[in-house]
């Protein structure tokens, strides 16, 4: 029996939100130690590893006695949960050997109780993930600075430059039309923490990565005010956004090689 | 929710494995080999000791020099039968030509015609029923036209005419090399008529016909005359029309003489001279009678009778090899002819009785196969082409030779500087040479060819047969002998020859036999597919030499024929200018009520619809009114055509074009009466080329009149035809749908639920098929007879059941007789078209096979389904889904990006040399890439994919090649919402695999977590098999992987010795890759999964009890 009760209804929206339009279907891996999903998108150039824990507070109840996988068409399991209310608590509950997925979705006032089942998939694939390391450098800024950036650059050109130094970090685009640039400076001075601009560097980095998949990872902002880039030379870069009272959303992209011409 | 999963292990459709049954007996080629020698040795001894020349004969044709390298394989076989010379005085020289040329010769002394300066002089080539070659020179024959006379000509101005036309033809020439003084050799005035319009009942007018010295003179004496001419004193200056001016010479020799393309001649004893090394002339060619004949002396039989024998031709089907060098397609100054394989067979035999191989370098011996060694490369093509002057073949096949194998060796002698290898041909000192000629047509498109000249010998290239005869998804002759003769053949890289060229004598041998093999396919396949007879057939009926079929187009069909009955009235053909006109419309289409209909449909048919409608109306050249001529008659002599055109009936002129179809059409039903009548194969197979020959030129004559390009396009006949068949359509429906009324008495009310251009289907609403039977032929009948003769509407078949999609796609059970069904047809649906998938090809005939012969619509549904399931799940093999399409024009011609352009200009970046030339036809599958991109830009090499484990777009094969072809059969059947939910949306589509691919950006970096092989959730440690819930049932996972993997290495293995088999070893390893052959797929697929399967069952680690 599995049975996952999250205390609010827009976090599991918002996490589906950003992840539907990248990967299509996905296996939740379900344990006692929480939830995590992990997919590599159909051109095998980026992936997300989402972790919720179960000893977090977002969860008003937790119980996995068995580990179980479920197998999720992500754009269905949107629509349902569209049919959640924002401040509704939301149940998720699967048998041992499941065959559907239940949610429940209890209003704030407990007037309103609405009870939907969806088909399980089937979905055989490789459980692939990106070993974690110490990274060259991260990136600390508020998470819609970042999709600014990326939104910005994208009218430009397809990839972006990140370049990480001592004062802080370049964003740089070049396309057939023009070019960009986009500097940020640290900025310890500013009162919020959220607003603020870190970078921890161990070595300076200069990478290109795709931006129509960056601007796809910024689906999900609204998860979380920061956002924290770790970038080696020639690996993949991770945007990772925390998630309050759950755990967090990663995901990585592969960097761009330069075409050799 | 194991259930889901059907076991992987039954994947593959099961037909495209031909043989791979261990029972029956492996059929290799060269057990085949071996076989024919077996034969040939009985066969010799039971005729006892049949003196055969064991020593090459001095006789002509048959001799090489002793220093010639081809001398130490001297094999008594290949030359030709020698006979006693003829007697000229006593023995008449009976042959079938097979082919006729004129060339520029000087006159013989006791032949008619000029006797001065250059003639032009007929030879005809052919074999006599003994099988010696003959050749003809014939004289005296010599090209005109016609001219209508001017006003008040009198036959005494023929003179004047004569010498005005002959001093403005010799003045226009450039240079008189051959100081010709007479160019126009006569000017008659005859009595001729036009064949263009009816001219009332005097129709003959004064025409003069021009003779001129030879053929090339015809084109400029036209256009003098049209540009304009005078006669001074006579006549002023004024344009002349000119009539038949367009006519082949040989064309017109064959009409004049009475003969036939591949027909039988006789040349009396007494009438002839016969050429002999004595002689002189001395003789030109390779022949072994040769001979001088004037052209009234012979006799020239029709192809009647006694007369449709075939004489026994020799034909030589060879294949080379070339050593190319690594991704580059070989040239010929730089790349070596390797070997040359070499099968000659007597017309009508079943086996080739010569069956050699030229090698450079040595080669171990080949049982049922001669192996001619040489050490050096210009030795060898030396001696293949004295080879080819001792066999003296009369055709010349193979695979590509016109394009490929021929000029290869022309250019690479060339290049060796082997100046005898070019005379390949009968004529002696005839040199071949490649010339390039484009040729265009509606039928076939553009083309481009090589045309070499090899006198006598006609080239019959197997490619361009089937290109014309054929629509086919490829052309590779490992496809082409797949699809006829369900036989595979090793498909070899060119990169690999050149290591098997520099191997050992064991590994050339394996070429050798590789190379025999596609000699051998060709003729195998001529056989089946009896490309000769038919061919031959067709020139007899037509009247055109052989090589004109392939190398020339419809038209000149139609011509010969329309000549032939011309001459017979005294009718000319006015010389037409090509322009182009106004369309027309086309056949008539009565719109379909769509549906699936479980009770019996009757079809109508028109037979030979066009033809018979020109017939009944009389519509023609010679009957065509032109207003004028209309005011001048009483109105129950001409009819009105329902495209407004006017005809005159044929009780005042009958015109020729339903004459040529009457005699067309006859003749067919005789050769069917007589086909049914015959029992001995060849003859069987003969008069039935003959019959569909005939329907192919009765149909043409009527393309003839509305070719706009064409020698006498007449688009008063042809929307004529068109109209009339579009009236009669309409009449039938209405004829059916009154008379066979509940009120006339019958059960029903039919109803006419489509129609296309000839026929019509009938709903009577009865329900067995024999009723609907009844009821079809009784109303073919009441039609027919509201129709004037010889329009007749024929029952030809009942449909049950019937599955109507759309116009001009239907499927149904063909019935002809009540008790069992024929066949399943289908037109119009995705069987047969060409650019998509097999997959949608084979799914959509399976699913039609369930629902009309099993009558079981849910049975197809269950069948989409599963086979969608298994798209879904990675489970079908990727020789299903490849989708080939020809690369005609380089990625900037095209308009847009297409897929199969945009593969090539990538593949040529990886590997320039494998990647697809132009005119290649190129195989890709579609690959899931990034979200929203451009199917073109996802389009990757099949091979490449399969190495690479790349994951396949499960939802483009879905939703761009199965859904609609899906969606259209199963609409009408059960509902146009439904079909689209149950089939696309079921439980069906929830159990899918994701293929972990070997590139892609990420793949450098991730790293691969196990998970549990019951279960399939993530396991903490790695190198465990299941997790702790699993444990219990350890055992039983770890039996269900271990019974996997047996079914996966059995199949590897069924697929190896599959493929051992086709290569004809079982102790060598397999180089085929041939794109074209499902086996391969699938062995590289299984190669792989068992890899994987083997990582999973190693998990379990190391057995210890």
């Amino acid at each position: 029996m599995f049975e996952a009760k999250m205390l609010q209804s827009s976090v599991l929206k918002k996490i589906i939100e950003s992840l539907k339009d990248l990967f299509a279907d996905a296996n939740f891996d379900c344990s006692s130690s929480g939830i995590t999903l992990q997919d590599m998108d159909s051109s095998h150039v980026a992936l997300c590893y989402l972790k919720l824990r179960s000893d977090e507070e977002g969860f008003e109840d937790y119980r996995c006695d068995r580990n179980i996988t479920l197998g999720v068409n992500l754009g269905l399991m949107s629509k349902i949960l569209k049919c959640a209310g924002n401040d509704d608590v939301v149940t998720l509950r699967a048998e041992d050997e499941p065959n559907i997925l239940t949610f429940i979705f209890d209003s704030k006032n407990s007037e309103r109780v609405s009870k939907y089942d969806i088909k399980l998939m089937e979905i055989d694939s490789e459980l692939l993930g990106i070993p974690d390391t110490d990274y060259s450098c991260v990136v600390k800024m508020p998470s819609h600075e970042f999709q600014r950036i990326c939104s910005n650059l994208s009218q430009l050109g397809d990839s972006v430059t990140i370049d990480c130094h001592k004062e802080g970090v370049d964003f740089k685009v070049a396309g057939e039309q023009g070019s960009g640039a986009i500097k940020l400076k640290q900025t310890t001075s500013v009162d919020k923490e959220e607003d603020q601009v870190t970078v921890q560097l161990n070595e300076p980095v200069t990478q290109s990565f795709a931006l129509k998949f960056l601007c796809a990872f910024t689906k999900a902002t609204s998860l979380s005010d920061t956002v924290n880039l770790s970038l080696t030379q020639d690996t993949p870069v991770v945007v990772e956004y925390p998630i309050a009272q759950h755990g967090y959303l990663r995901f990585y992209l592969a960097p761009k090689i330069e075409e050799e011409n | 929710m194991d259930s889901k999963r059907k076991p992987p292990m039954s994947t593959g459709p099961s037909a495209k494995r031909a043989r791979n049954d261990f029972e029956d007996d492996p059929s290799t080629f060269e057990e085949e080999l071996a076989l024919l020698e077996k034969v040939e040795a009985e066969m010799s001894q039971a005729s006892s000791v049949g003196s055969q020349q064991s020593t090459p004969p001095g006789s002509r044709g048959g001799s090489i020099p002793a220093s010639s390298k081809l001398a130490p394989y001297w094999n008594p076989k290949w030359i030709r039968p020698s006979l006693p010379p003829p007697d000229p005085s006593k023995d008449a020289i009976v042959f079938q030509q097979i082919d006729l040329e004129h060339y520029i010769g000087s006159p013989i002394r006791g032949m008619p015609g000029s006797t001065v300066g250059p003639v032009p002089i007929i030879r005809m080539f052919g074999i006599t029923m003994e099988g010696q070659s003959v050749m003809c020179h014939i004289h005296g024959f010599t090209p005109y036209f016609y001219v209508p006379a001017p006003e008040n000509f009198r036959p005494e101005h023929c003179r004047h005419f004569k010498d005005a036309l002959n001093h403005m033809v010799i003045n226009d020439m450039r240079s008189n090399k051959d100081n010709i003084s007479q160019a126009v050799l006569a000017v008659e005035l005859v009595t001729k008529e036009s064949i263009y319009g009816y001219h009332g009942p005097n129709g003959m007018r004064p025409f003069l016909k021009i003779t001129v010295a030879y053929p090339k003179l015809i084109a400029p004496s036209k256009r003098l005359l049209e540009s304009g001419f005078a006669v001074p004193n006579l006549y002023p200056v004024r344009g002349y029309q000119t009539f038949e001016s367009n006519i082949d010479f040989e064309i017109r020799f064959m009409v004049d003489t009475d003969v036939l393309g591949c027909n039988w001649m006789e040349i009396p004893a007494d009438q002839y001279r016969l050429r002999s090394s004595s002689s002189i002339p001395a003789p030109v060619s390779q022949c072994q009678i040769e001979l001088d004949v004037a052209y009234d002396r012979f006799v020239s039989h029709p192809a009647d009778g006694e007369w449709q024998k075939v004489a026994p031709f020799r034909i030589l089907s060879f294949d080379i090899e070339c050593a190319g060098r690594r991704g580059v397609f070989p040239e010929a100054n730089k790349d070596s002819v390797i070997q040359i394989s070499n099968m000659v067979i007597r017309q009508g035999e079943r086996d080739p009785f010569i069956r050699n191989v030229f090698t450079l370098n040595t080669c171990a011996p080949i049982v049922g196969s001669q192996v001619l060694s040489f050490s050096n490369e210009a030795d060898m093509l030396k001696a293949w082409s004295e080879f080819v002057n001792v066999v003296d073949p009369d055709i010349l096949t193979g695979y590509n030779i016109v394009n490929f194998d021929i000029p290869y060796l022309i250019n690479r002698a060339a290049a060796l500087k082997v100046s005898t290898f070019p005379l390949l041909a009968r004529i002696k000192d005839s040199r071949s040479v490649i010339k390039e000629s484009t040729f265009q047509s509606k039928q076939m498109g553009k083309r481009e060819n090589k045309v070499i000249n090899i006198e006598g010998r006609v080239q019959f290239d197997l490619l361009q047969i089937l290109q014309r005869d054929y629509k086919l998804r490829s052309y590779r002759l490992n496809a082409v002998s797949y699809h006829f003769l369900q036989e595979q053949k090793e498909d070899v890289q060119h990169s690999i020859i050149t290591d098997l060229q520099n191997g050992n004598d064991q590994t050339r041998r394996r070429l050798a036999v590789y190379c025999l093999k596609d000699a051998m396919l060709p003729l195998r396949l001529l056989d089946k597919l009896m490309c000769i007879i038919n061919y031959m057939e067709m020139a007899r009926v037509t009247g055109v030499p052989l090589p004109y079929l392939l190398t020339r187009g419809q038209q000149i069909k139609v011509v010969s024929q329309l000549l032939r009955k011309a001459k017979e009235q005294d009718l000319v053909m006015p010389a037409h200018k090509v322009e182009a006109g106004e369309d027309y419309t086309g056949g008539y289409v009565i719109d379909p009520t769509r549906g699936y209909y479980k009770i019996p449909i009757a079809t109508l048919d028109f037979s030979s619809l066009y033809p018979s409608i020109m017939q009944a109306h009389n519509l023609c050249y010679t009957s065509l009114l032109s207003p004028s001529q209309r005011e001048k008659m009483s109105a129950d002599e001409f009819i009105k055509t329902p495209s407004g055109n006017y005809f005159v009936k044929s009780s005042i002129r009958k015109g020729i074009l339903p004459e040529i179809l009457g005699d067309l059409l006859s003749a067919r039903k005789r050769a069917k009466a007589d086909l049914k009548k015959e029992t001995d194969p060849l003859r069987k197979k003969v008069l039935d080329g003959r019959q569909l020959a005939l329907k192919i030129s009765a149909n043409s004559v009527y393309g003839f009149t509305g070719a706009q390009v064409g020698k006498l396009p007449c688009l008063e006949i042809s929307q004529s035809v068109t109209a009339f068949g579009r009236q009669m359509i309409e009449t039938t429906r209405q004829l059916v749908q009154d008379n066979y009324t509940i009120e006339k008495g019958y059960k029903h009310n039919a109803e006419v639920i489509y129609g296309d251009t000839d026929s019509v289907m009938v709903k009577f609403g009865v329900d067995t098929v024999a009723e609907s039977m009844e009821l079809g032929k009784e109303a073919a009948q009441m039609i027919s007879d509201t129709f004037p003769h010889p329009i007749k509407l024929e029952f030809e078949k009942v449909y049950y059941p019937y599955l109507l999609i759309n116009k001009k796609r239907y499927a149904g059970l063909f019935y002809s007789r009540p008790d069992t069904y024929d066949k399943m047809d289908c037109k119009g649906i995705e069987t047969v078209r060409r650019d998509n998938c097999p997959l949608v090809a084979n799914m959509i005939n399976s699913c039609l096979q369930k629902i009309l012969i099993g009558r079981d619509p849910e049975g197809a549904v269950d069948h989409a389904k599963q086979t969608i399931s298994d798209l879904l799940c990675n489970r079908i093999d990727i020789s299903q889904l490849v989708i080939t399409k020809e690369l005609t024009k380089t990625g900037e011609e095209y308009a847009g990006k297409q897929a199969h352009v945009e593969l090539a200009a990538r593949m040529r970046k990886r590997d320039p040399g494998s990647a697809p030339a132009l005119g290649d036809r190129v195989p890709y599958v579609i690959i899931a890439g990034v979200k929203g991109a451009a199917a073109f830009e996802k389009s990757e090499d099949p091979i490449y994919v399969l190495e690479n484990n790349i994951p396949i777009d499960t939802r483009y094969y879905l939703d761009n090649q199965l859904k609609m072809p899906l969606l259209r059969i199963f609409e009408p059947v059960i509902g146009e919402h439904k079909a689209q939910a149950v089939l696309f949306k079921g439980e069906h589509t929830l159990t899918k695999t994701k293929v972990t691919s070997k590139i892609g950006g990420l793949m450098a970096f991730a790293k691969k977590r196990s998970t549990c092989i019951g279960c399939k959730t993530p396991l903490d440690k790695d190198n465990s098999a299941v997790c702790k819930h699993c444990k219990n049932i350890e055992t039983e996972i770890y039996q269900k992987e271990v019974i996997h993997l047996n079914a996966l290495e059995e199949k590897f293995g069924r697929l190896w010795t599959q493929c051992q088999r086709c290569q004809g070893s079982l102790h060598e390893d397999i180089l085929c890759t041939s794109r074209d052959c499902p086996i391969f797929y699938m062995r590289k697929k299984v190669q792989k999964d068992l890899a994987d399967q083997d990582a999973i069952i190693k998990r379990f680690g190391v057995p210890v009890w």
